[in-house]
């Protein structure tokens, strides 16, 4: 923070200068936009970043990278990414982890090659330049060597690495294997080549490149220039070298921070300190840059070149500011890689004054020099200094850490020793690590050394060291206690007891505990110490004798029960603990022995607390083992949960309903409820005339709920007077009666619209007297009606709606408070605007409407006000904040230069949130020029995500197709030096194949399924959708097989075709399809439609187990199959008889009968068919019976009906089997009053025509018709196939006074309709008019339109309405009849 | 079975509630002294500090188990924790064994 607040002076001049710059003419400032090129800035930008907790001695920690899945490979690549953005540095040991990584998975991308690549350079500034060359090239030999494919990019990037490392090597031959590998070589290569040139002060060679350059075009950027700076002086023309800038300047382009670096090296290296004054002095004057970061460099250069004298007037000109700090860091890393660790130090005492407390400083310092093995005296002057200084509160310990870390024993022993002098404490695990570190390497000495020197230095080792680290080394505890004592580092201590005791119990060997408890050698022990251990003993062994024995010793023996609470409580605990540890199986498996140990302590009479008690009595019973509950005397309880779901009542039509008021009225029946049910339908129908009326008339019977629903309705038709008329007669403030919440929303909507604001507020005071609740929605809606009010521009409204809705508590969300602002917006009152926002953060703390204020103030140049706003912003949010509103208010006026002054605020770092903010607003309002300049002026933001920065320009270049921009942004990329992730370069490659370009580039492998859809195959694929779609499956078929060698298609096209070719019947060619799909689709799967069909079409060929294999397959990947395909699946097994795949597929299906709906009689049903296919006709009844009756009284998942059963025995013609479930209904029926059965008996005789069957079965059991449901969905199924006319007209025979006349007619009608028998149909006419019954318009309606068909006259006046009207009807009529 | 595994829930529930989620441990200290130093606000039943057996050093986070809610509120009243001139970071623990068990039997 205090960098920003120091900073704060320089924003707030920044401000004064700045906004005059808003009073036309802007007087610009005379800097261009920068040159494309700012290689140099970039190099200093990966050394410059964010500061960051230094508490922790390793600034990323490295990945464990051991499953080789992708996407944690992913993951430790946008770790590595991450480093380089925050520290600007990446950590050795990460590089060389990913690296080997990448060569176990094979197939590097090629973004990830670039990362390794780019990592190769002064990312690395713990590593000296050579070694780091060295790691570029076997990284670039590697990848090439697993398939990696090189494009420009990656050239470049290794060129980058060169001139990073100062690698010596040759430009031409460089091109020339660049042309070899048929890559072109672009500007940024050309650049990079000058520079290498340059380097080596070879003018002519840069020339020479400068001339391909000038050959082919490309602009000559700044970077060339700084280059030319370098070449000039290293070649001993210092003269020319400074007139480069005078050069630069006449060529139009301006000297810029590379250029000047470049200058300042050059006198660096020649030690000429005064030329680097003079320099200084004279950007200062000019530019008035920061030159912090580069004045560094200019250190570096003068350690390097042998000055050191000159570094303090370098370093005085510094400020040592927070955000300098990464930057430091590196040049400290990089000093004492480079042995100037004295100078690295002086530096790192600079920032003394930004010391913290609890925050040390100086620990990458430290660390580096324990890496670098900087002698113990060096460390210690080191150490003793930052103490001094207090920056850093335990050096000492942390040096000890870095030792252990890089397994230096030598110098952590010494470390021990010189912290033991300082008084320090020196704890057990301080040998762990190398203890670790010796197990690991099987040195049995080292071990054996640790343990004397610990003890030398007066540690007490722990049972821990000696379990995890010590015993370990040894085939078992007595093996290794022998050798210890061999070697003379055996100490006896507590310790070193509890680790015998726990090894023995962990091992199983209770007996052994046991003589270990009872020697008398053993020292008093807390037995919490030992006690997982013992019981994961107990848990091994099967020897209650000894559990008890031990259990016994622990209560008894005081040297075990240390702790206040006792053996009770201790033993308690332990149980509790014993039996917790044990899964329920466990528990179900050892009841015995539990018991039996229960038993036994009971009998040496131990006593545990009743908590404990109880709590072993619910792990008990949760592991249900009832019996051993009472064995420990310990109750139990149950919890039933119930649920109960109501069904929602139908809704109801407007005319039928004006009917039956009308004809209830007239019959003086009550009314209340068909008027309610009226007014409601009348306002679904938005008839608020209607509605209004029906209410006059019948006011009387009117209730609350109709008059609810009208007063919603005249608000909803902006008749407030009514609205409110009716309000406040039915539900005047004082009743208790209350609308609900979104009539009352509706209301206060309609009355802000009318501008009746007092009654709006009355009502709103009223839901909160009421306590109507208030949800998220509701809330919502308070915004909308607020915002609706503000852009009405109502100030009045807006204030006193809003101060209502706070002050009553209705709600409180920051959203609802910016239509106090909007409302002067819209009214174009900035004075006003500004006062409601700052009024509104006083009273709520918020701040809303800002950009829009900002950019308001801008465009009208208002600087006071905008000057207001920054320091009010500035003031309560922090600078950082303030400069981001201002730099995104810049931007979206188009004031880029005054955007770039905020922007390059020193000090002022990334804040992603905000910056995707901005950049997501200019994706969605298509600001590419806006965003562009976001992109280009956040350049030298510190760790700002550069990636992610050029992706929000790649989704806007995707959404208007401009492949040419798309272009330009991987070329900036490189130029950026930036390894672009994989989704930045899948939607870069789409953009370009989506317009028909190439792509010169690897496109990342793992997504490239995806875009191929786009690609080549277009066409093929396209087309064989198109005939899919037409219904011409074999053509596309054969489309598919000529393309197929050439192409792979998108998984969707796959599926189209399978679809398409089940769907006729191929099922063959389906299923080539299918595994040509999955050879090309790595985890091809088919969705649930194209799946259920294949499992149709299987069955249909009778491929069973294909198809239960393709069923569970679905289940596994967790889609849903359809129900015909179940169904099919599940008739196919039963007709086979198939009981075991049956039972196979109950229990594949349990979980997803009910989301398929499917029937729970049909696996039942099928069961029982599947027996009786087996000649087993006692097993079917056996089997089914108890499902029957136990389906009765089991409202859910209940088998209830056998009709599926009885049908198929019926039709193969089973009489025995037929007859023997027909005993069971009987019995059913009888016995149980169960009548389902019987009436799917009853049914299944009068479809298989055998009336006297049926007749004599319903003369005994007759309540069979009061199964009313049942009866109407056989007849409603019989009217769905042809011939069926039969099964109704004998109903109406047997059974005639049970039906609903109007409902079996209706269907027997429908029924010969199916048939086309003309004259039964007329006959059944005749015979209903006969009858007197009144036909339901829907049978007239079927009826006319089925005569008038077939050309004969309709005796009657066809119903008015259409077909769905009366369908709708008909349904309710159903509804109400079963 | 699912009444036996909802007392089972709340049963377990009620007994995580006094746990309490440490991270940002310096690598200096070990279980004991993080159990002295939470000792000061009640009583501390158990300090679970997972080291790492590789490398002999810890994970720098731990749980610590209190034997009473009112322990854990005591905890968090203080503002801030620094142990050995490490700031802890803190968090209150919620159900963890229970989902592992679960996980276990089922």
């Amino acid at each position: 923070m205090a960098a920003l607040l120091s900073s704060a002076g320089r924003l707030r001049a920044l401000c004064s200068r700045l906004l005059p710059l808003l009073r036309p003419p802007a007087a610009a400032i005379a800097r261009p936009p920068p040159p494309a090129s700012r290689n140099q800035i970039h190099q200093i930008r990966f050394l410059t970043v964010a500061p960051q907790q230094e508490g922790s001695i390793k600034e990323e920690a490295i990945p464990e990278i051991q499953t080789r899945r992708p996407w944690q490979f992913d993951l430790a690549l946008s770790k590595m990414d991450n480093s380089v953005r925050k520290t600007g540095r990446i950590p050795k040991a990460l590089l060389l982890k990913i690296f080997h990584d990448v060569c176990k998975t094979g197939c590097p991308g090629g973004n990830q090659t670039l990362l390794l690549l780019r990592s190769c350079g002064a990312l690395l500034p713990e590593i000296l330049p050579p070694e780091r060359t060295e790691l570029a090239h076997m990284i670039w030999d590697k990848m090439k060597e697993l398939g990696a494919v090189y494009d420009t990019s990656h050239y470049n990037a290794l060129l980058k690495v060169y001139l990073q490392n100062e690698h010596k090597f040759s430009p031409t031959e460089f091109l020339a294997k660049m042309e070899e590998a048929n890559v072109q070589p672009n500007r940024v290569t050309y650049q990079r080549l000058i520079a290498a040139y340059c380097d080596e002060g070879d003018i002519e060679g840069a020339s020479t490149i400068l001339g391909f350059m000038k050959n082919k075009d490309l602009p000559v950027t700044e970077a060339v220039f700084s280059s030319l700076v370098k070449g000039h002086a290293r070649s001993g023309d210092i003269k020319n070298a400074e007139n480069i800038l005078s050069v630069m300047r006449m060529a139009g382009v301006e000297p810029g921070p590379d250029t000047y670096l470049s200058l300042l090296n050059v006198y660096a290296e020649k030690g000429d300190i005064d030329s680097i004054k003079k320099t200084l002095e004279e950007i200062e004057k000019t530019e008035g840059y920061l030159m912090d970061r580069i004045l560094m460099q200019v250190i570096f250069s003068l350690a390097k070149a042998g000055y050191p004298q000159y570094v303090e007037d370098i370093k005085e000109r510094i400020r040592f500011e927070r955000e300098l700090i990464p930057d430091a860091m590196n040049l400290c890393l990089t000093l004492v890689t480079h042995g100037f660790e004295d100078i690295g130090f002086h530096i790192l005492k600079s920032f003394h004054h930004l010391s913290r407390e609890n925050m040390d400083q100086g620990s990458f310092f430290l660390q580096h020099c324990v890496t670098r093995d900087m002698p113990l005296n060096k460390l210690k002057q080191f150490c003793v200094e930052l103490k001094e200084a207090k920056m850093h509160s335990a050096p000492l310990p942390f040096i000890l850490r870095c030792a252990l870390e890089a397994n230096k024993s030598a110098l952590a022993v010494d470390v021990m020793k010189m912290m033991k002098e300082e008084g320090l404490p020196l704890r057990p695990h301080y040998s762990w690590p190398l203890l670790a570190q010796f197990q690991k390497e099987k040195n049995l000495k080292g071990v054996f050394e640790v343990l004397k020197v610990m003890h030398e230095l007066g540690v007490e080792l722990d049972a821990e060291t000696y379990t995890d680290y010590v015993f370990k080394n040894f085939p078992d505890s007595e093996t290794a206690l022998a050798q210890l004592k061999k070697n003379d580092c055996l100490f006896e201590t507590v310790g070193l007891s509890v680790a015998e005791i726990r090894y023995a119990a962990a091992h199983g060997r209770l007996n052994k505990v046991l003589s270990l408890l009872s020697s008398a050698s053993t020292p008093p022990i807390d037995f919490r110490l030992f006690r997982s251990s013992l019981i994961s003993g107990f848990k091994s062994s099967d020897d209650v004798q000894l559990w008890s024995k031990i259990t016994e010793l622990l209560y008894k023996d005081e040297r075990y029960c240390l702790t206040p609470p006792g053996p009770t409580e201790a033993v308690g605990y332990f149980l509790y603990h014993l039996i917790d540890s044990m899964s329920d199986s466990e528990v179900q498996a050892k009841e015995e022995r539990l018991r039996q140990y229960f038993h036994q302590l009971k009998k040496m009479n131990i006593v545990i607390p009743t908590t404990f008690y109880s709590g072993i009595c619910r792990l008990l019973d949760s592991s249900q083992v009832p019996e051993l509950i009472k064995e420990a005397r310990l109750l139990s309880h149950e919890i039933s949960p119930s649920a109960e779901n109501i069904p929602e009542s139908a809704k109801s039509d407007v005319s039928a309903l004006e009917k039956k008021l009308e004809k209830r009225k007239a019959e003086n029946q009550p009314i209340t409820d068909v008027l309610k049910q009226l007014i409601h339908a009348l306002c679904e129908e938005e008839n608020m005339q209607k509605a209004l009326e029906v209410k006059a008339k019948y006011e009387p019977d009117m209730v609350v709920g109709g008059y609810a629903a009208l007063i919603n309705l005249c608000c909803r038709h902006d008749n407030v007077e009514e609205a409110m008329n009716l309000k406040e007669k039915v539900f005047p403030k004082d009743s208790p009666v209350a609308l609900d919440t979104g009539k009352y929303i509706t209301l206060v909507e309609a009355l802000g619209r009318h501008g009746r604001v007092k009654d709006a507020i009355n009502i709103l005071t009223e839901m909160k007297e009421k306590d109507v609740p208030i949800s998220d929605r509701t809330v919502a809606s308070f915004f909308r009606i607020l915002n609706a009010a503000a852009m009405r521009g109502e100030v009045e409204t807006v204030n006193r709606l809003h101060e209502t809705i706070v002050n009553l508590g209705l709600a409180d969300t920051a959203v609802l408070h910016s239509p106090l602002i909007t409302v002067h917006l819209e009214k174009d009152d900035m004075p006003a605007a500004l006062e409601a926002l700052i009024d509104c953060y006083k009273k709520y703390g918020k701040v809303l409407q800002l950009h829009n204020v900002y950019c308001r103030l801008i465009e009208k140049g208002d600087a006071d006000l905008l000057q207001k706003v920054s320091d009010f912003i500035s003031r309560e949010y922090g600078d950082m904040m303030a400069l981001y509103d201002l730099f995104f208010a810049f931007l979206q006026t188009g004031k880029y230069k005054e955007a770039r002054k905020v922007i390059e605020t020193p000090g002022l770092r990334a804040h992603s949130g905000r910056l995707q903010w901005f950049a997501r607003r200019c994706i969605s309002n298509n600001q590419m020029d806006t965003l562009e300049h976001l992109v280009e002026l956040t350049q030298n933001l510190f760790e700002c995500d550069r990636d992610e920065m050029y992706y929000y320009m790649l989704q806007l270049c995707e959404n208007n197709g401009d492949w040419q921009k798309a272009e330009a942004v991987w070329t900036k990329i490189q130029e950026e030096n930036v390894v672009p992730r994989e989704k930045t370069l899948i939607l870069l490659a789409d953009i370009l194949q989506q317009n028909g370009q190439a792509v010169p580039f690897e496109i990342p492998k793992d997504k490239r399924e995806d875009t191929s859809s786009l690609g080549a195959s277009n066409v093929e694929e396209r087309k064989i959708r198109m005939l899919c779609k037409t219904n011409n499956a074999k053509e596309a078929y054969d489309v598919f097989l000529k393309m197929r060698e050439k192409n792979e298609f998108h998984s969707r096209s796959y599926e189209t075709l399978i679809k398409a070719l089940l769907a006729q019947n191929c099922l063959e060619e389906a299923i080539q399809v299918k595994h040509i799909a999955e050879t090309h689709i790595k985890g091809f799967t088919l969705n649930s439609a194209a799946s259920s069909l294949l499992i149709i079409s299987q069955v249909r060929r009778d491929y069973l187990k294909d198809a239960i294999s393709v069923l569970k397959g679905m289940l596994d990947s967790g889609s849903l199959p359809t129900r015909p395909a179940v169904t099919a699946l599940i008739q196919a097994l039963a007709e086979k008889g198939d009981l075991k795949n049956l039972q196979t597929l109950k229990a594949m299906l349990e979980d997803i009968t009910q989301p398929i709906s499917l029937s729970p009689s049909l696996i039942p049903n099928a069961v029982a068919l599947a027996h009786t296919k087996n000649n087993d006709l006692d097993a079917a009844v056996e089997y089914l019976e108890p499902l029957l009756i136990s389906g009765a009284q089991n409202p859910d998942q209940a088998v209830r009906n056998i009709s599926y059963l009885l049908r198929k025995v019926s039709e193969d013609g089973l009489e025995p089997a037929l007859e023997k479930f027909g005993v069971m209904a009987e019995r059913l029926a009888s016995q149980f009053g169960i009548y389902r059965p019987v009436t799917d008996l009853f049914l299944q005789y009068v479809s298989a025509d055998r009336v006297d069957d049926a007749r004599s079965l319903v003369q005994r059991y007759g309540a069979l018709v009061e199964e009313k449901r049942t009866l109407l969905r056989f007849m409603a199924r019989s009217a769905t196939k042809p011939g069926q006319a039969k099964n109704i007209k004998t109903l109406l025979k047997l059974i005639p006074e049970h039906l609903d006349k109007e409902i079996a007619y209706h269907y027997l009608m429908k029924c010969y309709e199916l048939d086309e028998d003309v004259a039964s149909v007329k006959a059944v006419y005749e015979e209903i008019k006969g009858e007197n019954v009144q036909l339901h318009e829907l049978s007239l309606k079927s009826l006319a339109a089925f005569l008038r068909k077939v050309g004969e006259p309709v005796p009657f006046t066809e119903p008015p309405e259409t077909f769905k009207f009366y369908a709708e009807k008909w349904r309710k009529r159903k509804l109400e009849a079963s | 079975m699912a009444a036996a595994r909802a007392v089972r829930a709340a049963g377990r529930r009620s007994r995580r509630l006094f746990d309490i989620f440490v991270t940002q441990l310096p690598w200096t200290v070990s279980s004991k002294e993080v159990k002295e130093y939470f000792s000061q606000f009640g009583s501390v039943q158990r300090c679970q500090l997972p080291f790492d057996r590789d490398t002999g050093f810890h994970r720098r986070y731990c749980w610590i188990k209190f034997s009473s809610a009112q322990d854990v509120q005591n905890v968090f009243q203080k503002d801030s924790h620094i142990l050995e001139g490490a700031k802890l970071i803190l968090k209150r623990q919620s159900q963890r064994r229970y989902d592992q068990r679960k996980s276990q039997s089922e």
